[in-house]
């Protein structure tokens, strides 16, 4: 076993208070070398606070950290990385005009005066293909959907010969079969004699990674345990401190009728490049299309283009048996379209704009609202107040940005505003992605019960899971169409992972021997 | 060794910030003084016929009010487009462009009775400064041209439509190149106070008109969003395109009025110089202002009063270059103090 001596990071009794609360509360950490320590608690409970405290973000109120046996302290932002503490953050900390590779070598002081570009395309070429990390390290990182820039952030950590290795919920964005390669990838980096912290709020992955576990609760130290010490419940009740609830259920049902019609949809990408080809498909109320598949192989883009905000370059949309083509993005959220969508903080909401601003966004143009002259600026405040209080959202005012939300509580706003601006066909984005347990459950049940009371969804998830516990019917979408579409527990786990990575149905049954059929 | 850090400051009270302004303008001053004494000449007499001629006598201070009037508009015009991430450095061209619509008005068409012949002409210096707004808006909607480039070089194509018609079909019998004097049904009444005109009371409403439309009006609350995020804005149905061509109008509207201001306020007649930089200026008081409109009336002041105090030290014998190097190191200054309102600098031992 391995010995005190081990110990690469000790931080003894951190705390750190952002307008007197405690994110952190007398917490102690301690990192072995070699090991794989993962950081578990759900949203808001201060992991990516004590790292950031780790990594010189911030300067602790109280406590010590030591390095390599040395006491720490920071001098400049720059200096964790140049002593070999690198973190890759959940909110990504590229450069969007620059490049994939550009966005790698900002800032590596490996690279000198001058920039041998070809060199240095070859030897990030190498990395990717070491770590089967499939960047276009060509591409402008403001053109990537979210996946793919997940990916550009951690490869650009593995470049620096980083000594300790910190990931901010890696796993969000990644699909399963990702999530199974990172996972490889990092124990490889461990056995190499590298520590890797893995922050994460989901146990099942952590369970499956982590030497040892350390849980926070609230911003307290709940206790480090390695994963063979407790069983799954203990380490739920560890992280929540009461058992989560079960799923809503999923009534039958009876009268559908068919809401949206998709024929032929062809949608660009930013780049120009085809990204929806020639997709066909229909929904019916009170069903839940789940969309499975790989991020950046064209679900953004059709979600875009039935919403209203990406042009079609051809093909057909029927919604309620109008063809809404032409429609603006006002005429189809007046006609009953919602999108949740994945990039809360730039799409869903303005950031910087008060919460009452951003709950207010759909039924501002209410008679109720406003008028040519004015808005109503008391009623909206209500009308958030009410929302607020609904949906439970915890947030320090709704006349504060909404950026200091959490998370969990920003989905909440925006599904809070989609859900009562009543409409009929819900296009929900990765809805849970980063979400702890709590709100997962809450988000997941929203949905089952619009669901119920005879609304059309479709739900995009990389969440394998999500999309057996929640849809009716399946669909696989691989580089810009739907390999199949059939009923929720036709295939399981592996063969709808197959299809994603562009399999096809009748192939998969050859391999199978013609299972399921 | 020792190594200079920067540390992030968690929050400025305005007091404070406005402590870092005065202090700025004192180093500014400072720094100017240094260079006039360089020049032989004495800085303290010098700043004391800045002062004079611009708060300490009531024509000095009626001067800094009349230019504070035309400020006022191009700020707003700036502001207005910097709310919808819109930059328009064009304000100087559309103020010369609005200046000739109204001109043109004034001479050439039927006088009207004052009461209208005043809201008719700054109509239609609205008209033409949205005008000029309009192409580089359209470039935009249509092409995505860079606003930034198409209002420069206009501002340029403006000046030179102003001269051919102050050289050609307005130029006055007497062949200077002005235009004929505008009627007295066109010129704005006095209010009482030295050279002060009407003007002011329409700049000072312009100001609450935008206030309220900013904050009170579901216009304002679109464009808060657009300011926020466009991807947000599209996203709740808003369309950009359409609100960017609006405020660009808006925008070339607003400095369209400067251009009547100075036409009817204080030449009477069109002339090339009848801007002299009010557009360029008008940017950095909307920057300095950060867009707010009451505060845009504030830097307005200031910055008229620093145009006016370094004009006036041209009767010190101190050439006018010498205040504009004033002007310039006062703007520096405030600039840089953004550095010290953000962050702590402390000496570390690395």
């Amino acid at each position: 076993m391995q010995t005190d001596n081990n110990l690469i990071v000790e931080m003894k009794n951190i705390t750190k208070s952002f307008f007197g609360n405690k994110a952190n509360d007398n917490v102690s950490f301690s990192l072995k070398k070699g090991e794989i320590h993962a950081l578990l608690g759900e949203n808001g409970t201060g992991k990516t606070t004590l790292m950031n405290i780790l990594t010189g973000v911030y300067e602790p109120d109280s406590g010590d950290i030591f390095y390599k046996g040395k006491k720490l302290r920071y001098s400049y932002p720059g200096e964790a990385l140049e002593l070999g503490i690198g973190m890759v953050h959940q909110r990504f900390s590229l450069i969007g005009s620059l490049s994939v590779w550009e966005n790698i070598i900002l800032g590596n002081p490996k690279n000198k005066l001058y920039l041998n570009t070809k060199k240095i395309s070859q030897e990030l070429e190498q990395y990717a293909k070491e770590y089967k990390f499939q960047v276009d390290l060509e591409a402008i990182v403001d053109k990537l959907p979210i996946g793919l820039k997940q990916k550009a952030e951690i490869l650009k950590m593995l470049v620096r010969d980083v000594d300790v290795l910190i990931v901010d919920e890696p796993t969000t964005v990644l699909t399963k079969q990702e999530t199974d390669n990172l996972l490889v990838n990092l124990k490889k980096i461990a056995e190499s004699g590298k520590s890797v912290v893995f922050i994460s709020h989901k146990m099942k992955v952590v369970r499956r990674i982590a030497d040892r576990i350390t849980v926070l609760r609230r911003g307290k130290l709940i206790g480090t345990v390695t994963p063979d010490e407790v069983t799954p419940e203990e380490l739920s009740m560890m992280m929540v401190g009461k058992q989560s609830g079960a799923l809503l259920e999923r009534k039958a049902q009876l009268d559908q009728k068919k809401i949206l019609s998709v024929e032929g949809l062809h949608v660009h990408s930013d780049k120009n490049l085809l990204a929806v080809d020639s997709l066909s498909f229909e929904l019916n109320t009170g069903e839940i299309l789940g969309i499975a598949g790989v991020s950046g192989n064209g679900q953004t883009e059709l979600s875009e283009a039935i919403v209203g905000i990406r042009e079609l370059r051809d093909g057909k949309i029927w919604f309620k048996d109008i063809v809404i083509n032409k429609l603006s993005v006002k005429d189809k959220i007046a006609m009953g379209i919602s999108y949740i969508p994945s990039d809360r903080i730039h799409v869903g909401v303005a950031g910087q704009r008060p919460t009452w601003e951003n709950i207010g966004m759909k039924i501002y143009r209410y008679k109720k609202y406003s008028n040519v002259f004015g808005l109503n600026r008391k009623m909206m405040k209500e009308y958030a107040d009410e929302i607020v209080k609904k949906y439970d959202i915890i947030q320090p005012g709704i006349e504060f940005p909404s950026l200091l939300l959490s998370g969990g509580n920003l989905q909440k706003v925006i599904i809070g505003r989609e859900i009562e601006a009543e409409s009929d066909l819900y296009i929900c984005e990765y809805p849970t992605r980063g979400l702890d347990v709590g709100a997962t459950e809450f988000v997941r049940n929203t949905i089952l019960e619009l669901r119920n009371s005879g609304k059309a969804i479709i739900l995009i998830s990389g969440d394998l899971d999500e999309i057996f516990m929640l849809a009716d019917r399946i669909a696989v979408m691989h580089s810009g169409h739907f390999v199949s579409v059939f009923p929720n527990g036709k295939y399981d786990v592996t063969e709808i992972g197959l299809m994603m990575s562009g399999t096809l149905e009748h192939e998969l049954q050859v391999n199978k021997g013609g299972k399921n059929v | 060794m020792y190594k200079v850090v920067l540390e992030q400051k968690e929050r400025v009270s305005p007091n404070k910030e406005l402590l870092f302004n005065i202090i700025a303008i004192i180093v500014a001053l400072i720094l100017s003084g240094i260079i006039l004494a360089f020049y032989g000449y004495n800085p303290f007499t010098s700043f004391a016929g800045m002062f004079k001629s611009t708060l300490g006598s009531s024509f000095g201070f009626s001067e800094t009010i009349v230019k504070t009037i035309p400020l006022i508009f191009t700020g707003l015009s700036v502001a207005m487009a910097l709310n919808s991430k819109v930059w328009n450095v064009g304000a100087e061209g559309q103020l010369y462009i609005g200046a000739l619509f109204a001109a043109w008005f004034a001479i050439y068409f039927p006088t009207l009775p004052k009461f209208l012949e005043i809201p008719m002409i700054l109509l239609v210096s609205m008209i033409g400064g949205a005008l000029w707004a309009f192409f580089p808006a359209i470039l935009k909607m249509k092409f995505k041209m860079n606003e930034v480039i198409s209002t420069l070089l206009l501002n340029y194509v403006a000046i030179s439509v102003l001269d051919y018609f102050v050289y050609g079909p307005m130029k006055r019998d007497d062949n200077f190149p002005f235009s004929k004097d505008i009627p007295p049904e066109a010129v704005f009444n006095k209010i009482g106070f030295q050279n002060v005109h009407i003007g002011i009371f329409f700049a000072l409403i312009l100001v609450i008109i935008v206030y309220y439309v900013l904050k009170y009006t579901k216009f304002g609350y679109e464009l808060r969003i657009i300011g926020s995020s466009i991807k947000a804005a599209n996203y709740a149905g808003i369309n950009y395109d359409k609100m960017m061509l609006f405020v660009f109008l808006i925008s070339g509207a607003f400095a369209g009025l400067a251009g009547a201001n100075q036409l009817c306020g204080i030449e009477f007649k069109l002339h090339s110089h009848i801007s002299d930089d009010l557009g360029y200026t008008g940017i950095i008081v909307a920057w300095l202002a950060r867009s707010n409109p009451f505060i845009i009336v504030a830097f307005a002041f200031f910055m008229s009063s620093l145009i006016i105090g370094s004009e006036a030290l041209q009767y010190e014998g101190i050439p006018v270059a010498i205040g504009k190097v004033m002007q310039s190191l006062i703007l520096f200054s405030i600039l840089g103090s953004e550095l010290f309102k953000n962050y702590r600098i402390k000496l570390k031992r690395g």
